[in-house]
């Protein structure tokens, strides 16, 4: 039974990518292209092993996402990964606080990923 | 181009256009934070997916926008029309960078790069000089100094890196388990022994099951560097405590972790030297030390006295900061989560399909058209009123079908339309014209196809309406015009056809000029007499150019007959009318879609012609009296026709009844005359080989449900051919007029 990644990213590119990476890597991937997406699967109880969220969306913005995913009881303890830059570093404190797991800054090569990945699931 | 390439391109195209759009709103409305947010974020992520596709010419200078754009949404510098200007150009550069992408290029041309490092300097002088000064090095994590010193005496002698960990209470409500930090560090060297410290666990009764209330004290060995450590626990190093002491570390450096820990100093040792990293000779020394140091501290601090005020503002000043902020924040937040959900609802019930595949579904519906009349006229054949009635219904579904599909290629004039605000922009500054534009019907739909052929003759007539059209602004004033110009873009639908006006409200055509220009260019002879509105329309013949002066903008060698030829070959129409002091309005009338039509089927001879039912007006019965002239008195009225039998130089008799079909076109009639009318039928356009193509008269072809070929008659063509007969008839008939009434008068 594969591990099951959830990508959350309004990026069609960085959707894209990244999804090649991990089927490719070996896990499922389920993708939402917003937060708003995200939490209507979330709500429909989506089974996932990991949320990978873009912080700077449109609407609901990655940070809103993860309280109210931590809101959900099925989902307390949830690995929940955020997706960063290098000029963003005064978020990381504001996504932690909500309750996100780790980040990985971008731009991250494949490596890097499934590394950060490997530190939240076996 | 890959997959991965092409979806990057099409987002960022995407981007770029909203990037655009919010920075013209953004002169307009300089302090909306939601816009000045949205175009940092389309810049943001078209820097995102140029790392991500390794385009390192995209991402490296928009990463310089992005820093002038960050800036500008911290309130660093202000929004001004300057800086507008430039972001804009640096778009432009960025689509430009993106068709070098395109084109499967590894590095932009030499001049593009001159162009981009241009913009990039004008960025850095002019809005990012504090920060060029200071490059941005907060938060980035910096290495750590990793060499220890082995310093002889008092060095602990063991291989093995210390790491002292004690997790933070929230670490499983982050979704972290701690094990997976030991696991993978365990994945990074070797653990040679570690120790629990379950010390902070509190009694049964007051523990959080939720909580986490672990340590660890391990003994790891690894070739990394203590960066590769710390990044292990990157994730949790704000919440826990985190103490790494390389190998061969001093006894003192022990000590002091000892005592920074809230654990018992003695206990702690224990554990220490259990775990390997101390022996107990060590451990006696330092805690030995420890009195030492002790005392050496309160040394210091009794001799420098009080402890330093504590820096920065009271806290209550803090505070109250945060408040307000907060306070602002949510109002935002608010504000932005209701605009924005309107937004993603009307979103979210889109959805985005190639092109080609679109275009796919209707050459199958247009192979469905074709074999539902072939059903049809079988049935028909066959004469059974059962097998005629469900393919009557079959022939309606499929309309349906073919009018739904041909609605999926349907898309709204509004994105081109609003592309002419830029232009306008752009245009008005350079000239140092002042105008403003004004767009009605943006939701009119057409064919996409049709829409992306019309950007570049559209284009032409507004820099044409820009630059000849509106007068400057001291010529407006005196004339008592406003001094701020105005261009119209209008957009409707008018039985089967879309119109696209084009008006201005400046000075009109110049007549005369257009007559001597004509003359002078051998557009019309000396003594040609010709209407106001067909002389204003001579500046869509082949070789024609009033502007005396070639200007940046319009005149660039391509013609306004080009702007003609491009829309016929959309099988559209433009004409201009214009009124000298008040202004001109160009006029281009479209069909709805190019591929498939209704169509209005008649034969001369044996072969069958299609006329397209829109353009059809009635159809009358061609009287004997008329058989020799080339007109019919149509209810008083003077109809021109031709004959497709002479048109297309068909052989043999014609019938003893001739039919007239009376169409109209750009609101002129003329009538066709053919043998025989055979009624309305749904017609899939082909198009005609390169070998057709000059000829005239014949607009595409079809395939009959006999699987005969039809050939669509081009209207408008023929409808131009019969009114200027006529024309040249009524001069012609002027001159042998008179020339009788001089012979009428030699006899008098």
């Amino acid at each position: 039974m594969p591990k099951t990644i959830f990508l959350v990213d309004d990026s069609t590119t960085i959707l894209l990518s990244v999804s090649g990476i991990l089927s490719k890597a070996g896990f499922a991937v389920e993708k939402a292209a917003s937060a708003e997406e995200a939490l209507k699967k979330f709500a429909a109880g989506v089974k996932v092993d990991l949320l990978i969220t873009d912080l700077n969306m449109p609407g609901m913005n990655g940070i809103d996402l993860i309280k109210q995913v931590r809101t959900l009881q099925a989902y307390k303890f949830l690995p929940i990964l955020f997706l960063t830059t290098e000029s963003q570093q005064s978020r990381k404190a504001e996504a932690k606080a909500a309750g996100a797991s780790g980040w990985i800054v971008k731009p991250a090569t494949a490596d890097d990923l499934l590394n950060t990945i490997k530190l939240v699931i076996k | 181009m890959d997959e991965l390439t092409s979806a990057f391109v099409n987002e960022s195209r995407d981007q770029l256009v909203a990037m655009e759009d919010g920075l013209l709103t953004l002169e307009q409305n300089p302090d909306d934070k939601d816009n000045l947010n949205a175009i940092f974020r389309a810049a943001h992520t078209i820097k995102g997916g140029s790392g991500v596709i390794e385009c390192r010419y995209i991402e490296s200078f928009t990463h310089k926008v992005e820093n002038v754009l960050d800036r500008l949404r911290n309130g660093e510098i202000t929004a001004t029309g300057e800086l507008a200007s430039v972001m804009l150009a640096c778009c432009d550069h960025m689509g430009d960078l993106l068709e070098v992408l395109v084109a499967g290029r590894a590095e932009p041309p030499a001049d593009l790069k001159a162009k981009g490092d241009a913009l990039t300097t004008e960025l850095s002088t002019r809005y990012m000089n504090e920060a060029v000064a200071q490059p941005a090095k907060d938060g980035v994590p910096v290495e750590q100094v990793d060499d220890v010193v082995a310093s002889g005496g008092g060095a602990v002698t063991t291989e093995a890196w210390h790491i002292s960990l004690r997790f933070g209470q929230n670490v499983l409500r982050q979704g972290m388990d701690p094990l997976s930090f030991l696991r993978f560090l365990a994945g990074q060297g070797e653990i040679v022994s570690m120790e629990t410290i379950p010390d902070a666990m509190p009694a049964a009764a007051a523990m959080d099951p939720e909580s986490c209330y672990l340590g660890f004290e391990i003994r790891f060995q690894t070739r990394g560097k203590k960066a590769d450590i710390e990044r292990v626990f990157e994730f949790c190093r704000d919440d826990c405590t985190l103490n790494i002491l390389p190998p061969r570390s001093k006894v003192s450096e022990y000590v002091a972790l000892i005592e920074s820990l809230p654990e018992d100093n003695l206990r702690l040792g224990e554990i220490l030297v259990r775990c390997g990293a101390l022996t107990q000779a060590e451990l006696d020394q330092g805690l030995g030390l420890q009195g030492e140091i002790a005392r050496r501290i309160a040394d210091e601090t009794s001799e420098s006295g009080e402890p330093a005020p504590p820096k920065g503002p009271p806290i209550g000043e803090i505070l109250v900061e945060q408040k307000s902020i907060q306070k602002e924040v949510v109002e935002a937040a608010a504000q932005k989560q209701a605009t924005v959900t309107e937004k993603r609802a009307v979103e979210a019930r889109t959805i985005r399909v190639q092109a080609d595949k679109l275009d796919q579904l209707i050459d199958l519906v247009g192979e469905l058209v074709i074999a539902g009349a072939s059903a049809s006229l079988l049935a028909q054949k066959s004469a059974k009123t059962d097998l005629i009635e469900s393919t009557s219904v079959l022939s309606r579904l499929v309309e349906n079908i073919r009018d739904s599909a041909l609605q999926l290629r349907m898309v709204q004039i509004g994105e081109t339309f609003h592309r002419f605000n830029r232009v306008v922009r752009d245009v008005s500054k350079e000239l140092g014209k002042e105008i403003e534009l004004v767009i009605n019907g943006a939701e009119t739909e057409l064919d996409k196809t049709v829409v992306e052929k019309i950007g570049d003759p559209l284009m032409h007539l507004v820099r044409n309406s820009l630059d000849h059209g509106i007068e400057p602004a001291a010529v407006r004033v005196a004339q008592g015009k406003p001094a701020c110009g105005r261009v119209t873009l209008n957009a409707r639908h008018d039985s089967g056809n879309v119109v696209i006006e084009i008006s201005d409200d400046g000075g009109g055509l110049n007549k005369e000029k257009i007559t001597a220009k004509a003359l002078e260019r051998g557009v019309i002879q000396p003594g040609q007499t010709l209407s106001d509105a067909e002389i204003v329309n001579l500046i869509f013949e082949p070789g024609f150019s009033t502007v005396e002066k070639v200007s940046n903008l319009s005149g660039r060698g391509v013609g306004m007959d080009v702007v003609r030829r491009n829309i016929l070959a959309l099988r559209g129409t433009v004409d201009v009318a214009s009124v000298e002091g008040q202004g001109a309005t160009f006029t281009i009338r479209l069909p709805l879609t190019l591929a498939i039509i209704d169509g209005f089927l008649t034969a001369v001879d044996k072969a069958s012609y299609v006329i397209p039912l829109d353009m059809v007006v009635e159809c009358i019965e061609l009287d004997a009296d008329s058989a020799d002239r080339t007109y019919i008195n149509l209810r008083g009225e003077v109809l021109p026709f031709v004959r497709l039998r002479e048109w297309f130089e068909v052989t043999g008799d014609p019938p003893t009844r001739e039919n007239v079909v009376v169409v109209q076109c750009a609101g002129r009639k003329a009538g066709i005359v053919v043998d025989q009318l055979l009624g309305e039928f749904q017609t899939v356009i082909k198009p005609l080989g390169s070998l057709f193509r000059n000829m005239r008269g014949i607009g595409g072809s079809t395939i009959l449900g006999s699987g005969e070929v039809a050939l669509i008659l081009d209207v408008q063509a023929l409808v131009n051919r019969c009114v200027k007969r006529e024309e040249q008839a009524a001069h012609a008939g002027n001159a042998t007029r008179r020339h009788e009434m001089s012979l009428l008068a030699d006899h008098a």
